[in-house]
């Protein structure tokens, strides 16, 4: 990038083009034989890759192939089995040591985060980099606030960072974490890995996050990156290495590669993603709607939502998309306004009568507002609604493990073992759980916040066809996301938000370059 | 991933407790072995039976009204506080000449009034459920001492009261019938019902099940209505078998209840507080007790074996879900 703040970094660097034949640079990170087993069950075998300095390697897969636990392994969390070896900059890492990764110079944004959500942006960034300190022991704060600003600006946020991080919205967090990672205030990492950082963001911000990972490549900082969008592979990553099964099947140049090749390798067959456009359904009454809606950033909103169609939700950081699912499923309650669904009027704030209007709704952030943990994947998926599972008054084990199942099987979670804890499943699997337990309502609405965050291509195509069929049925669809592309896939007609305003309306077919531009074309417009 | 598809159950194991989930019962029946063979004479004995079933009904009654909080992700720190005040209602009541049953019902009703206003303070006001129990534990120490005037109540008690709390059933203490009884019900609604599910869901993630439509707020409520029936059901059955009422019969029942449901967690249903484990906590460490006692071991045993049990019991579960982890 020619706007490199590093001095000296396009002279001294290999490029993207040297860095498959380049055998003679040190890697900045050597992995080799790593295998890694949890209760008997190998879920990594013999991983094997390199990141040159100066080098994206994305790493990609399917949900549940190990790429999570291949990060965790080198962050330390977890132990690897016996026998595997890492390399940092020609150093062997101590991979018993959870502090070691660190010392060696990676640095990680972990797919969930890592975020204290009682702190505040300056506490969280300072968890990495120590506290900004005077005599004796005293926290500058007013320095550290400062700090926090300009790392945050520099990814192009403005946060306020003294709010409980709690309160922030997902792609806030999300440059929180990565801030973090890129922290100027510590030595130069020698290799940033990234886990799927992308989830959550929209296109805008997206790119904004890829010009700051070309300026660590062109700094001679290596970096791993992981991520279900294909095109972030594309057009960012030198090579790919691919898991499958927790073993990789290959490592390639991006520039052979592509998408049909790419999700071939991923699955091990050619995925039919039918492009094919959706069949229009037939329209039927109205079975959501809001009017003069407004929440802390959501203004005057006026919304309907047909039986048979998909409507979508558009908007940048802070345009108040992240609000409107909150707002009309009952999570926040708005200021002024109303949300009729199936012609019930539903008090503020009251998820519970939503649901028994017909609504189900799948939250962004499964973390803290979808998985119950401590509860098997067969609970989480059932607990919505137990009335089925019950014989004689009693809940049966038996009717819960099948109903469970059947859902188990249709949404493609892996592993198939309703038993299992919810926590250790892939980000992704525990995903589809959420969007199970909402679609086992058989709802007449359902309202989606960042549905597919963190769901691999095919589970994508399984998860929308599913939809689409309950939508020919006469299920009436939010869906609020930062991804343009998920919604010109799902969506018959898309809002877009733009400083808490509806400024403009898409009918399909959408192209996702428009939507994108939408969002930030009326940034102009929209306030002006 | 495809041939996982088809594999996939059987290649992995159930979680691997099956040792752990039932190591309480193991050492339990260890226990009862070890002591019996010590102690031929006096611990293998149908008295010895009884009384370690007897002594222990009221802590177990009071550790089950601790399972339905915890397990909804809440606190009632007011549990013993309850059980006394409970405990001198129903005698305080009879010492003023009031029939046996009419006072221990009104015994119960203050129990579930408590459990109402503990649900108004945390639910309402937005107290956290530690605070607004502590608190309550201090208010209702209050209302103990104004009842009794600080003295022990001992006249003035149905005959037939007493009966109820010292009497047996083909040979079982009727307390221990009552916990029998009590934890039937309570083992079916937490495994059983809707309602128990819910508790559980709620202590898992309040958020997530709050988004899933489940009334949050009403489910908190329910765990304090449903704990402080439990602690002054606990109340007066210790009334009934003390036949007497006397300020200082609450307080020290807390923290053995607290160990019990901790340490219940570890067992049957690993990770999660749990009815049947509770019991099998109590007499576990009771069993151990008595027969330390029994040979000859200083009454203070009593409080560090209980002790010690349960910081090494909760160690070796996090032991165990850390290896299961790493
Ligand atoms: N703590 C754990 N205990 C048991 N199994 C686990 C644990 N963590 C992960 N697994 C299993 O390891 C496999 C790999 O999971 P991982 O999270 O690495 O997948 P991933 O490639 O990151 O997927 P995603 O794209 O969904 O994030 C999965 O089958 C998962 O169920
Ligand atoms: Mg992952």
């Amino acid at each position: 990038m020619s706007d490199s703040q590093h001095p000296g970094a396009e002279a001294a660097v290999p490029t993207a083009a040297s860095a498959g034949v380049a055998s003679s640079v040190v890697p900045a990170l050597d992995v080799v034989g790593l295998s890694k087993t949890f209760d008997g069950t190998q879920v990594l075998t013999d991983i094997r890759f390199d990141v040159l300095p100066g080098e994206v390697h994305a790493l990609v897969g399917e949900n549940g192939s190990g790429k999570s636990t291949t990060v965790k392994i080198l962050a330390g969390v977890y132990d690897p089995d016996d026998g595997g070896a890492v390399t940092v900059a020609g150093t062997a890492l101590d991979l018993s040591d959870p502090s070691a990764s660190d010392a060696a110079g990676l640095r990680f944004v972990h797919q969930d985060l890592g975020l204290v959500a009682a702190l505040d942006a300056r506490d969280n960034l300072a968890l990495g980099q120590g506290y900004d300190t005077g005599w004796p022991w005293r926290i500058r704060w007013r320095s550290e606030g400062a700090a926090a600003r300009e790392a945050l600006d520099r990814l192009g946020y403005d946060i306020d960072v003294t709010q409980p991080v709690s309160t922030l919205s997902i792609s806030e967090r999300t440059a929180i974490a990565i801030a973090r990672a890129l922290s100027p205030r510590r030595e130069t990492p020698a290799v940033v890995v990234l886990d799927e950082p992308t989830a959550n963001l929209p296109e805008s911000e997206v790119r904004r996050l890829a010009a700051s990972i070309r300026r660590l490549s062109a700094a001679g900082i290596g970096v791993l990156f992981i991520s279900h969008h294909f095109e972030e592979v594309f057009d960012l990553a030198d090579r790919v290495t691919v898991l499958r099964d927790g073993k990789v099947v290959t490592t390639r140049p991006v520039a052979e590669l592509d998408h049909g090749s790419l999700v071939e390798l991923m699955t091990g067959r050619t995925l039919d993603v039918d492009h094919v456009a959706q069949p229009q359904s037939e329209l039927r009454d109205v079975v959501l709607a809001t009017s003069g809606l407004n929440g802390a950033v959501v203004r005057d909103l006026d919304l309907t939502v047909a039986g048979g169609e998909v409507v979508g939700v558009a908007g940048i950081t802070g345009s108040g998309r992240e609000e409107v699912a909150r707002l009309v499923a009952g999570d926040l309650s708005p200021e002024s306004g109303e949300v009729v669904v199936a012609g019930r009027r539903i008090a503020a704030g009251r998820p519970d009568l939503c649901k028994a209007a017909g609504m189900s709704y799948v939250p962004a952030e499964r973390k803290t507002n979808g998985i119950v943990t401590g509860h098997s994947v067969a609970e989480n998926v059932v607990i919505a609604d137990l009335r089925p599972l019950r014989r004689r008054g009693a809940l049966r084990a038996r009717l819960q493990r099948r109903d469970a199942d059947a859902w188990i099987e249709r949404l493609d979670v892996r592993p198939r073992d309703g038993g299992l804890p919810i926590e250790s499943l892939s980000g992704g699997n525990q995903q589809k759980v959420v969007l199970a337990r909402a679609l086992r309502l058989s709802p007449t609405v359902l309202v989606l916040d960042e549905p597919t965050q963190g769901v691999d291509v095919g589970a994508q195509a399984q998860i929308r066809s599913h939809i689409r069929a309950a939508v020919a049925e006469g299920l009436g669809v939010l869906v609020c996301s930062s991804s343009s592309e998920e919604l010109a896939e799902m969506c018959d007609r898309v809002v877009v938000m733009v400083g808490g305003r509806r400024v403009r309306d898409m009918v399909a077919p959408m192209e996702v370059d428009e939507i994108t531009a939408a969002t930030l074309q009326s940034v102009a417009e929209g306030t002006a | 991933m495809t041939t996982d598809i088809e594999s996939g159950r059987g290649k992995r194991p159930r979680r691997s407790f099956g040792l752990a989930r039932y190591s309480g019962l193991y050492i339990w029946a260890l226990l009862i072995a070890l002591f019996a063979v010590w102690l031929p004479d006096t611990f293998p004995t149908t008295q010895t039976l009884r009384s370690v079933a007897d002594d222990q009904a009221v802590t177990c009654l009071v550790a089950l009204a601790l399972v339905v909080p915890i397990a909804a992700g809440i606190f009632d720190l007011s549990v013993a506080a309850q059980l006394g005040f409970s405990l001198v209602i129903a005698v305080y009541l009879q010492s003023q000449g009031i029939h046996p049953v009419i006072s221990v019902l009104v015994a119960l009703a203050s129990g579930l009034l408590v459990g109402v206003l503990n649900a108004i303070v945390v639910v309402k006001l937005s107290v956290d459920s530690f605070i607004a129990t502590l608190g309550m534990s201090s208010i209702l120490a209050a209302g103990v001492y104004t009842v009794t005037d600080g003295q022990p109540i001992v006249n003035g008690i149905s005959e037939g009261f007493t009966q109820a709390g010292r009497g047996t059933l083909l040979g079982v203490p009727l307390t221990v019938v009552y916990l029998a009884v009590v934890a039937a019900v309570l083992w079916y609604v937490m495994e059983y019902t809707p309602l128990g599910r819910h508790f559980y869901a709620t202590g898992g993630n309040p958020q997530a099940a709050r988004l899933t439509g489940l009334r949050v707020d009403r489910i908190t409520a329910y765990a304090f209505i449903l704990s402080g029936l439990l602690a002054s059901i606990a109340g007066v059955v210790l009334a009934a078998k003390l036949g007497s009422g006397s300020h200082l019969a609450g307080p020290p029942y807390l923290l053995p209840a607290f160990s019990a449901a901790f340490l219940g967690a570890t067992q049957i249903k690993p990770g999660r507080v749990n009815v049947l484990g509770t019991l099998v906590a109590v007499y576990l460490l009771a069993t151990g007790v008595k027969g330390l006692q029994l040979a000859g071991a200083p009454p203070e045993i009593n409080d560090l074996f209980n002790g010690v049990a349960l910081i090494a019991a909760v160690a070796l579960a996090a032991r165990s879900a850390r290896r299961a982890r790493s």
